[in-house]
């Protein structure tokens, strides 16, 4: 116990059967969040959310898959079982006041139901809109990396679940080797447009890179995801200088108007 | 519903779990998770009947995933920005308050009293209002858990929690003969220390989020907030009756907080309209109504105060004006925060024109390993849709050849 644990998300091995989506809400005993039809392709879900931990994407690209040709012609899909990053500076985090969010011995990121008071701070924080509170429940939910299960060293119930080996559940360092292999290999097949979302520090500065990270085909924005992240505590230290700012002036203000308007005729 | 199937009727009654209690139990890490009816739980999104997959209604250079926003919508509801306005003007007070109380003359005792009791009072209305926003108001304690510097809601939860404190004392006490007396002007110092942040943290609360237009403000809002807080806790003292001693020093305050806050206002504006998506609700839609209109009724405010003439009517006129634009100036902000977070192009274009990590970072590359440019070139420019593919119809935006 006590490694760096993490997701490895490979779309370019999802085929979109929702498998991870089901046993997230099974293992996880979520509720319902309604059936709702969307049109948008195959994706029902929309977005992640407070009882929804795993979301499908599906993306239609007018374009053909790199080096491959079919007989659907210029069309391509893209598919992606997108998951609370779980942030190596994570937004949530490091904004909640009540101390519920914590970052785990496996280095993921937990909240603890028994403690969120509901302020909604975190909703607003991350960068990639991931956490969110359930209004009738009144608390802030997310992906827990299946902290119930990762402690009796078993795989989460989505990456157990995934028949293709798209989600890889493992140590963080063995994920990112087995990662970088892959895409020299699909770089190899031609495919150079693969890349790694949010592998390292390197990869997205403005996280420290994610636990749960990525391999992609298309720009991040064609699957929702934000190209240049950053946690906002990074720009925070500006605000704090423009209050300390507006104090001096404010206090200036207070002692000027005193000591001018006390005598005299205003 | 009288017209729900069986189905319909098993479905909600388990919640969406199905989990007969007799069979299973309920332990899994959602489990606890309340429900009361499954459907609102996802509001908002409406049945998409074109198909623009590759990108969003914008042009085939900015993309998005169907239009969707990328980030979810701050959560607060009204209390908030009143909240704002409210803890903004006992902040200034108290501050005043101290003020008078050092270099004041005997005659100004009075105005110092008034300015310690808006402090204590904005103080406890502030606590009601946000306790009312929880989600789980029951737990507000949990607030003062912890002491966590990254996180400006828990400093400002210790600076109300504080300055509340030492407010009552202050209020208490002050007049009460030896070291009890003593005690409560010191307090009365506290408050003031303490109000100066609480004037303007509520401007780092909002931009310390993800939200692209109160992240792009964070160097100015603060000074707008803690600008207009001067100005409206001067207006606010101006409109009790007061003395034409008390006017005299009332009327410097108001106005040196009602000019800073117009020009404040103006930066405000400018940091937000360095990207265009991201300016745009401040300009466009109810939340531009409502900054315009908080705009009229500030620089009005203003005008009808310094000029000449000292009947009643138009000092109250002129504060009452005041006072409406700083409160729709705080419903405006927040209102444009959540319509920013729900257009996930000022998410894109602000980072992909350097205002993300690259800020902070100075990095030249976005996520993707491509350095950052906006507009983003048009993906797979040979081969646009032919027209007689089957979902050629579909496509809202063509790329164009
Ligand atoms: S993706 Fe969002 S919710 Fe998940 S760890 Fe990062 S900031 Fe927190
Ligand atoms: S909603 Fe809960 S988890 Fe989120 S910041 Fe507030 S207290 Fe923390």
């Amino acid at each position: 116990m006590g490694s760096r644990k993490g997701f490895f998300t490979d779309t370019t091995l999802c085929i979109g059967c929702k498998a991870c989506e089901v046993a997230c809400k099974q293992w996880n005993q979520l509720p319902d969040d309604g059936f709702h039809f969307t049109g948008m392709s195959y994706d029902h879900t929309a977005h992640l959310g407070a009882s929804t931990w795993r979301h499908v994407a599906f993306v239609e690209r007018p374009v053909p898959l790199q080096g491959q040709t079919s007989g659907a012609g210029d069309f391509s899909w893209l598919m992606m079982s997108d998951v609370c990053k779980h942030c190596q500076r994570a937004g949530c985090l490091e904004a909640c006041p009540t101390g519920a969010i914590v970052r785990t011995e496996f280095d993921t990121v937990y909240v603890q139901p028994d403690v969120c008071n509901g302020c909604g701070y975190c909703v607003s924080a991350c960068p990639f809109g991931v956490i969110d509170r359930r209004e009738d429940d009144g608390r802030a939910w997310k992906c827990t990396l299946c902290y119930d299960r990762i402690g009796d060293d078993q795989t989460p119930a989505c990456a157990k679940a995934c028949p293709t080996a798209s989600i890889q559940y493992g140590d963080l360092d063995e994920l990112h080797a087995r990662a970088e292999s892959r895409v020299r290999d699909l770089h190899q097949r031609g495919m150079t447009d693969a890349y790694l979302y949010g592998k390292d520090a390197q990869a997205q500065p403005g996280t420290g890179g994610l636990n749960a990270f990525f391999l992609l085909l298309d720009r991040p924005e064609v699957y929702n995801l934000p190209p240049d992240p950053v946690v906002p505590t990074k720009k925070a230290l500006r605000s704090w200088a423009s209050v300390a700012m507006g104090a001096v002036g404010m206090v200036a203000v207070a002692l000027g108007a005193v000591a001018f308007g006390r005598e005299g005729r205003g | 519903m009288s017209d729900d199937t069986l189905l319909d009727r098993l479905q909600r009654k388990a919640d969406g779990r199905n989990i007969d209690p007799r069979a299973g139990i309920l332990e899994g890490e959602g489990a606890q998770q309340r429900v009361k009816d499954p459907e609102p739980a996802r509001q908002g999104m409406g049945v998409l009947t074109t198909v623009p997959s590759r990108s969003g209604p914008d042009s085939a250079g900015a993309p998005s995933y169907y239009g969707l926003p990328v980030l979810k919508e701050p959560l607060w509801i009204w209390t908030v920005p009143a909240y704002f306005y409210v803890g903004g003007v006992a902040g200034a007070a108290s501050v005043l308050g101290v003020a008078l109380e050092h270099l004041g003359v005997r005659r100004l005792e009075r105005l110092a009293e008034r300015c310690h009791a808006v402090a204590t009072a904005g103080d406890m209305v502030s606590a009601g209002l946000l306790i009312h926003d929880l989600g789980r108001p029951s737990r507000f304690l949990n607030m003062l858990r912890v002491f966590r510097p990254t996180s400006p809601m828990s400093m400002g939860s210790w600076v109300l929690a504080g300055s509340g404190a030492v407010n009552t004392a202050a209020f208490v006490l002050r007049r009460m003969p030896g070291a009890l007396g003593v005690m409560g002007r010191a307090a009365g110092w506290m408050g003031a220390v303490l109000g100066l942040p609480l004037a303007g943290y509520t401007a780092v609360l909002v931009s310390n989020t993800a939200v692209p237009l109160w992240q792009q403000v964070g160097r100015t809002l603060p000074l707008f907030f803690m600008a207009s807080a001067t100005a409206s806790a001067g207006s606010l003292l101006s409109l009790f009756p007061h003395t034409d001693a008390e006017e005299r020093v009332l009327r410097r305050f108001r106005i040196a907080g009602k000019v800073a806050e117009a020009f404040t206002r103006e930066a405000v504006e400018l940091e937000a309209r360095q990207v265009a998506e991201v300016g745009k609700p401040l300009r466009t839609g109810a939340s531009g109504a409502l900054w315009a209109l908080s705009r009229t009724c500030s620089l009005a405010g203003l005008v009808m105060d310094v000029l000449p003439g000292r009947a009643r009517w138009k000092q109250v006129t002129a504060d009452a004006l005041t006072t409406v634009g700083a409160v729709t100036a705080r419903y405006a902000v927040i209102q444009a925060g959540k319509a920013s977070a729900r257009n996930p192009q000022a998410t894109f274009q602000g980072q992909r024109q350097g205002l993300g990590a690259a800020q902070v970072e100075g990095n030249t590359e976005a996520s993707d390993g491509k350095p950052l440019s906006f507009p983003l070139p048009v993906l797979g420019q040979g081969s646009a849709p032919r027209a007689g593919m089957p979902y050629a119809r579909f496509m809202a935006t063509r790329p164009e050849p």
